[in-house]
């Protein structure tokens, strides 16, 4: 179950921010950027427990996205600007991330988890820009659009892959 | 109850330290966000002047042009562009009252008096209706490119030459009294505007 819910809260960046190559890049090296920020700075309070672990799990987060929403102002700014609020939105995943990732295993699976991300984001901009641009679908810009998308590109993912051998057999146990 | 003692001193110490981290960080990029945020700005006030008409940094030139008051506008500054040496265009940042808020304007003239193309900064009218105005695809204030102060500067429902945005009579009407305003200023004030034309 885990690793869909990751998906689920990383969604609203990763459908907001991908009109473009450029955008989807910034937004994804961002989430790499911010997790792993977020996960080293709590590796030392891996001690603490219920509520205060999750308030200062929030407030790390809160505080590495502004940190990084200031540094892309600076140094990014028309980039920002047409990033809008999603980098903010990553914290988000940060608290997800915290909360759901399994603990024995964590680092390789989180390295997993944000190169898939990454990746996702990566091939979702491509084929926007490739489709709003170059083939005039301007249903490819919009959010919604990018929804169906990342839907079909999920599709094709499990059609493609090696199959597990339970879903096959299913109905004729 | 020692852990529980020993997590709320820890909430409290790492709390304390990344809102210093934060409030150091922002400090430490207030001067970088400045300069990208003028710099920006700068390049929308200049983006109303295709880049092969001028070959100097007209905002480097500012005309000394403090807020005048024109009949339905307000100036806000003027810039310079030359092109070898010479006057190529002048460039205006106009502001007026539209239907929901103000509206700016970068207006660029070239030396005959007729305007070079124009550009909304800033505009707060209906979206969909006035609102199209900032929109690019609507190409509503390209019918005014080439026009001089002596076109007849109406709706063609107030029998002018112009068609209007649909839905946005104000809207128009106002943009319209903008770039009449800022024409009639230039052909007022063309030999101050130029004067600098051979000192390059």
């Amino acid at each position: 179950m885990n690793r869909f819910w990751l998906l689920g809260s990383a969604l609203a960046p990763l459908l907001g921010a991908t009109q473009t190559l450029a955008n989807a890049l910034a937004i994804g090296l961002s989430a790499l950027l911010l997790v792993l920020g977020h996960q080293a700075l709590m590796r030392p309070l891996h001690r603490m427990i219920g509520a205060p672990r999750i308030i200062v799990s929030l407030i790390l987060a809160a505080a590495l996205a502004s940190c990084l929403q200031l540094g892309l102002n600076a140094w990014a700014l028309p980039l920002a600007l047409s990033l809008g609020h999603y980098p903010a939105l990553l914290s988000l995943h940060c608290l997800a991330v915290d909360a759901l990732a399994p603990h024995p295993g964590r680092w390789s699976a989180l390295i997993r988890h944000l190169l898939g991300l990454t990746g996702l984001c990566l091939i979702l901009g491509a084929c926007r820009q490739w489709l709003g641009q170059s083939a005039g679908i301007h249903l490819a810009n919009l959010a919604p659009g990018a929804l169906i998308l990342l839907g079909l590109l999920l599709a094709l993912y499990n059609r493609l892959r090696p199959a597990p051998a339970t879903s096959s057999r299913q109905g004729t146990l | 109850m020692n852990a529980r003692v020993r997590d709320l001193l820890l909430l409290a110490l790492v709390t304390t330290l990344a809102v210093a981290a934060t409030l150091a960080w922002r400090q430490w990029t207030a001067a970088p966000i400045a300069d990208a945020a003028r710099e920006l700005q700068e390049q929308q006030w200049l983006a109303v002047l295709p880049p092969q008409r001028y070959d100097n940094a007209p905002l480097q030139a500012p005309l000394p042009i403090a807020s005048a008051q024109l009949q339905h506008s307000q100036l806000l500054g003027g810039y310079r562009a030359t092109l070898a040496g010479t006057t190529s265009a002048i460039v205006l940042r106009s502001k007026i009252q539209g239907y929901a808020g103000p509206i700016m304007l970068s207006i660029a003239i070239d030396p005959n008096g007729r305007l070079i193309a124009t550009r909304v900064l800033m505009q707060e009218e209906s979206p969909g209706l006035g609102g199209q105005l900032g929109d690019p695809a609507s190409h509503w204030l390209e019918q005014f490119d080439r026009q001089g102060a002596a076109a007849n500067w109406a709706l063609k429902r107030d029998k002018g030459d112009f068609d209007q945005l649909a839905g946005a009579t104000v809207t128009s009407r106002a943009v319209m009294a903008a770039l009449q305003d800022a024409l009639r200023y230039f052909d007022a004030q063309r030999s101050s505007l130029l004067e600098h034309t051979s000192d390059e």
